[in-house]
């Protein structure tokens, strides 16, 4: 034996006999060393490579800390109760273990790689797919031009071409003629007026439309036969109309409204009449023109069965799991889809193919045949064709019940229902496929698309990537990105706003309802504009208004008299152009684009997100600390050990909520996670509980300072809210947190599962691409359809 | 058995009526052989049901040939009563009730907007050929009356509380399309389509029963299915699948119970959900066979106790079928304007009213050949048929002597009679039916027209 060989021997029995050998201290050694003190200290509490240990310490070891950040909590704070028998060195050594072995992002994705989970529709994806099946018989819609509704006035008390005598688009639906004529040549004691045009909903859920007409009034929805509201016999004082209606983001859904006077020999009523709106958790409001279209859209028809709301731990709707409700569901959806085939789309269609050859036996079933390839994404072969269609249909002699057959057994198909089960079809349909599911939350579409696809032109790249940019164009993407702009911003988990109506006696109902319809107003804006970058979002320098938010929140909420051009004029036509007659404008919960502020900063500092921090009578530095450490900068954040209730004000007069929230939060186990939270919070105290600005509180100057200490332990000093929102529109972390937040969203899986570097690669295309969000989402889409296929 | 096959006709069997037929019983020993189980059940605690139908149709009648001329027990049937001359036992002429409300509204608007509730309509811009233009009714009618006070107490409760049913009804909400009111501005309107009652009915049974004949293919799919995928990804099949296996058993055991729940009923020898027949579509020449479909579903309806009251409304005030299947091709309404002296309309006229006669007399059948759930007899002596029309006579829109006809028991009326009131207004009539149902009211509609109260000679 050599003498090397039997020098190493010999160092080896001696560290294996574990004496303190001096061997220099290479990181390897050092780990040695971090492991044996965590097995010696730290396992007992924490479990075996961090897992968690029911009895003491039951969550697992998992954060995104430094191992800086991490040796400095364990030399204060571990272990619990007796910090001082692991300080310095011993700090250091089993941080860098525990950061490298399990703790970390990166080691958790080396332990247990992320794969990409099976997942069935969730209830948005379901509406969205069934509505665009029943879009693929009638014709799908185009992007919409035009806003507002158009308006034919005729003399008269009927539709007669040579009776009309005004052509027109108006901006909304509310007028009061009293007894007056609407128009040049118009008898004001009979006459017809017929508005059509689309309904554009922002948001999903469940509306209230509500039509006030003082005269005889007719409402179609949905296509030009289906009438929602009969009021064609108009009778004493019925004058209020609702119907309640669940309405899917990203669709258009034609109405027509026909408003008629009629000469009797009795008194004539006065002619009125308003179309407005309950949106879901909003009030009642003009439906306004940013919400209708005025070009001509095909049928459209979304499910208004209930479906049972999906798993949202992880912040966005996920379809993981069965159970008997959604099962019932599915079963509803899709009876309520088959009596809309066959009392709508298949009349429809019979008139279309009255030319065509067969009876109308067997018209419909190849309507079925069709609706069924679309619903399973790939025309049918013979064998599906007879399973799913011909054996059903041949059994059942009432054309309804056959309908209903064939669609239950389709459409609680796992061929439906799970999307991603695909591995049967080639390549390029698997990526149209993906891409529609992706982009669109629905089954794929477009012509040009599914053509593509049958043609097998999908399988590079390059081919995926062009046609996600095309599909990104697309209101349905529209929708989905302010889904997800919801989830960022955490508003459906925000505090109502309510307030103490003695300290904030101007803050009432009305101020609250405009703040929260301008907020969304100004997140719809971000996700319609594909030009929107990154930094818009935190440094927007316009909002909407109206006159009460510019009486409580200063100058920087004035109106700015709408320019032509200047997108959003709300309620409101452009200055300049003729008055309308009748027109019911310049109402008080009209709202308006506001002039440009310096110190407005997007999203961060509405006043609606920051009243929406807060509580009744003071602000919440913790939950805004909170919001901007979990949401903004995409850390993560252990829930605390227990519920606290805050510190009443009443209780320390003498001290700002901040001095207040330090005295709360100043003990070693809270400041673990409160050293995180608070300095954050802090910078926006500038702005009270109901987001107005304030440069003093109870007295005291607001101290407005803050620092964070970013992921790779970078010390970041923030001198107020517009130190903070630089900060945000531009920072590694926030960037970071936004990408992995947005692809999730998106594609319902973490981007690891495609590949280790897809995060880091995606952040720098999106740098490259000046924070261009509509290339962040073509991209991944992009990365979605084209990867390699985890399942199979 | 060949069944005469007209152009109404289809393959509409009735097993029952025709082993009837062929047995050559007469309805009343028939009706006797079908109740003989229930007689066990004549100490049943339960009180009696009552229910009341209100059959409508348009445009007046020809009373020469519509109203008995020998007043009492012993009166003659005539022409247009002749397909209810096997009641005449346990019907009533009621001569001498007139529609007097005033007010907005045109001589067809008031005779059915304020038939059935007895006060004037809302002012309003639907103009009819004559008089002011009117909206809905100011108030409530009858039969949603009688809805309300059932359904707030236990005792007589149902499904429904009150069905509406049509017969080629106009796709216009006005008030020439309404009979029935909730309340004052609140028409309901009648269910003309047999599948869409059908469905408002059974449509969770039937649909139920649709899903549970695709399970099977269902599962086979899953399994197929659950074959594309990666180990680890078939444990949300798995559960898809063990899911939808227990809805299976779920649905059997239903199903189970259900049938056996059905053949505990002796006594009745049709099924629980009844058959329509598939495809019919809502045509004209329909008529009858989709009037047939409605009785049917409406005595069902009374026979699963889903409601107590109920109205039947054939076409509309102004109706204008063209009964093309008595080889008339003029339409009702236009017929009805022709003076007396035409007589070819005159005698068409008869022969419309004749086969509106044949429908109220094809109800009165079947809940004659139906006994009564739970009960003695059969459900027509549970049950009385108010056959009435907007207009006394079509071509002087007179809505003096509007036609009422009862038919069958559930009132418990004097019946059996021709009766003649000399003149009273309809609204005591109301009241009587309010009384008569146990929803006794001291007036009904507008109060003016209520003097007198409830006519005692119909009370028994």
């Amino acid at each position: 034996m050599s003498p090397q060989i039997l020098s190493l021997l010999v160092v080896h029995a001696l560290l294996a006999c574990g004496l303190a050998a001096h061997v220099s201290a290479g990181d390897g050694d050092a780990e040695d060393r971090g492991r044996r003190i965590y097995e010696n200290q730290c396992a007992e509490c924490h479990g075996d490579r961090g897992r968690g240990n029911e009895d003491f310490y039951p969550d697992p070891l998992i954060g995104d800390d430094s191992p800086g950040q991490l040796a400095e909590l364990i030399a204060d704070t571990m272990p619990e109760g007796e910090p001082e028998l692991c300080q310095g060195d011993d700090a250091e050594a089993v941080a860098a273990y525990i950061h490298e072995a399990f703790y970390s992002e990166a080691a958790q994705i080396r332990n247990r790689p992320p794969r990409l989970m099976l997942q069935r529709l969730t209830a948005r994806q379901l509406r969205q797919s069934l509505s665009d099946l029943y879009a693929t018989v009638d014709g799908i819609p185009v992007k919409p031009t035009q806003p507002g509704v158009n308006a034919l006035y005729f003399d008269g008390d009927r539709w007669k071409k040579e009776n009309q005598r005004i052509e027109r688009i108006d901006p909304f639906i509310d007028f009061d003629f009293g007894h007056e004529s609407p128009g040049d040549e118009i008898s004001s004691e009979a006459f017809y007026v017929l508005w059509s045009g689309a309904l554009k909903p922002e948001r999903s859920g469940r509306y209230e439309i509500v039509v006030h007409s003082s005269l005889s009034m007719t409402m179609k929805f949905g296509d030009g036969d289906k009438v929602l509201i009969d009021n064609h016999v108009q009778s004493g004082d019925k004058t209020e109309f609702r119907r309640s209606l669940f309405l899917s983001a990203g669709r258009l859904y034609p109405f027509s409204i026909q408003f008629i006077q009629r000469k009797r020999k009795t008194e004539l009523p006065s002619a009125d009449i308003r179309l407005a709106w309950v949106p879901p958790g909003g009030v009642e409001h003009t439906i306004p023109t940013r919400n209708l279209v005025a070009d001509s859209v095909p049928p459209a028809y979304t499910i208004q069965s209930d479906l049972p709301p999906d798993d949202r731990s992880y912040g966005y709707p996920r379809g993981i799991s069965v159970d008997r409700a959604w099962d019932e569901s599915t079963t509803s959806a899709a009876l309520e889809f088959a009596t809309v085939v066959y009392e709508d789309l298949w009349p429809r269609y019979q008139r279309r193919h009255r030319k065509d050859d067969g009876d109308d036996r067997t018209k419909l079933k190849r309507l079925l045949v069709e609706i069924v390839g679309r619903a399973f994404r790939h025309p049918l072969d013979d064998e599906l064709k007879r399973q799913f269609v011909d054996r059903p249909f041949d059994q059942t002699p009432a054309d309804i019940d056959a309908v209903k057959r064939v669609l239950l057994v389709a459409l609680k198909s796992p061929r439906f229902l799970y999307p991603t089960i695909d591995s049967d079809r080639s390549p390029s349909r698997r990526a149209a496929n993906r891409l529609a599911l992706v982009l669109h939350d629905s089954i794929p579409t477009r012509t040009e698309l599914i053509r593509t696809a049958g043609q097998d032109e999908l399988e590079s790249e390059d081919q995926i990537r062009h046609h996600a940019r095309e599909m990104s164009q697309d209101p349905r993407t529209d929708a989905k990105f302010l889904e997800f702009l919801s989830g960022w911003l955490n508003l459906d988990h925000l505090h109502d706003l309510d307030k103490d109506q003695e300290k904030f006696a101007d803050f009432d109902d009305a101020v609250a309802a405009d703040s929260r319809r301008s907020f969304r107003w100004m997140l719809a804006d971000f996700a319609a504009d594909p030009e929107t970058r990154f930094q818009d979002l935190l440094t927007r320098p316009r909002a909407y208004t109206s006159d009460r938010l510019a009486a409580y929140y200063g100058d920087a909420w004035e109106t700015q008299r709408a320019q032509a051009g200047d997108r959003g004029v709300g309620n409101g036509q452009a200055e300049g152009t003729k008055k309308v007659v009748g027109l019911v404008d310049d109402q008080p919960d009209h709202l308006r684009i506001s002039v440009p502020s310096p110190d407005r900063r997007g999203v961060l500092n509405h006043p609606f997100l920051t009243s929406s921090l807060a509580y009744h009578d003071a602000t919440s530095p913790i939950h805004r600390g909170v919001f901007l450490i979990r949401y903004m900068l995409g850390r993560t954040l252990r829930p605390p050990n227990a519920a606290f209730a805050p510190f009443s004000p009443d209780l320390h007069p003498d001290l700002t909520t901040r001095q207040r929230v330090e005295l709360q939060t100043g003990e070693q186990s809270c400041q673990v996670c409160h050293s995180k939270i608070n300095p954050l919070g802090f910078t926006l105290e500038n702005y009270d509980a109901t987001g107005r600005h304030r440069d003093s509180e109870s007295g005291r100057p607001i101290d407005s300072n803050g620092v964070y200490e970013s992921r790779d332990g970078e010390s970041v000093s923030l001198a107020g809210p517009m130190d903070l929102a630089d900060y945000l529109a531009t920072s590694d972390d926030s960037v970071r947190g936004f990408v992995n937040r947005l692809f999730q969203h998106f594609t319902k899986q973490p981007p690891a599962a495609y590949g280790r570097q897809t995060l880091d690669q995606l952040i720098r295309n999106f740098e490259a691409s000046d924070y261009s969000i509509r290339e962040l989402i073509v991209e991944i889409a992009t990365i979605a359809a084209a990867r390699p296929l985890g399942e199979s | 058995m060949q069944e005469k096959i007209t152009r109404s006709s289809r393959r509409f069997h009735n097993s029952r009526r025709e082993f009837l037929k062929s047995l050559g019983i007469g309805t009343a020993a028939a009706h006797f052989a079908l109740s003989l189980p229930s007689l066990g059940w004549a100490a049943a605690a339960s009180p009696q049901k009552k229910r009341l139908v209100f059959v409508f149709s348009p445009n007046g009648v020809i009373p020469k040939h519509f109203w008995p001329e020998n007043p009492g027990r012993d009166y003659d049937v005539k022409r247009i009563l002749e397909p209810l001359s096997d009641f005449q036992s346990r019907m009533t002429t009621l001569h001498g009730v007139n529609n007097r409300i005033k007010g907005d509204g045109d001589g067809h608007m008031r005779g059915i907007g304020c038939l059935l509730t007895g006060i004037e309509l809302f002012p309003g811009d639907v103009q009819g050929g004559s008089d002011t233009p009117a909206g809905w009714s100011m108030g409530i009618s009858v039969d949603q009356e009688i809805k309300n006070q059932y359904q707030a107490d236990a005792a007589t409760r149902t499904r429904f509380g009150s069905l509406e049913f049509g017969v080629m009804v106009p796709e216009r909400a006005d008030t020439w399309t309404r009979m029935s009111y909730a309340g004052p501005n609140q028409p309901v309107a009648p269910i003309d389509n047999p599948y869409q009652m059908f469905d408002r009915l059974y449509g969770q049974t039937h649909n139920r029963k649709l899903l549970a004949s695709v399970l099977d293919e269902l599962t086979d799919d899953l399994k197929k299915v659950k074959r594309m995928v990666s180990a680890e990804d078939r444990r949300l099949l798995d559960e898809h699948l063990s899911m939808v296996r227990r809805v299976e058993k779920d649905m059997r055991i239903e199903q189970q119970t259900t049938q056996a729940a059905a053949e505990n009923e002796s006594a009745d020898l049709g099924h629980a959900v009844p058959d329509l027949p598939p495809n019919v579509q809502e045509d004209n020449d329909n008529i009858p066979e989709i009037a047939k479909m409605q009785i049917e579903l409406l005595v069902n309806s009374f026979r699963s106790d889903f409601a107590r009251v109920a109205t039947f409304q054939i076409t509309n005030s102004v109706g204008n079928p063209k009964m093309r299947w008595l080889d008339i091709d003029e339409s009702h309404h236009s017929l009805s304007h022709e003076p007396d002296s035409n007589e070819e309309a005159y005698e068409k006229l008869i022969r419309i009213n004749t086969w509106y006669a044949e429908q109220v007399a094809l109800m009165a059948k079947r809940l004659d050949e139906t006994p009564e759930p739970g009960g003695e007899g059969s459900m027509l002596d549970h049950t009385t048929i108010v056959w009435t029309n907007e207009l006394g006579k079509g071509n002087s829109h007179t809505r003096n002597n509007i036609p009422f006809v009862l038919v069958g028991d559930g009132l418990g009326f004097k019946t059996g009679e021709a009766m003649d009131f000399g003149g009273v207004n309809h609204n005591r009539l109301l009241m009587t039916f309010l009384q008569g149902m146990d929803c006794p009211r001291k007036t009904f509609g507008n109060p003016d027209f209520c003097d007198g109260g409830v006519l005692g000679d119909l009370l028994a």
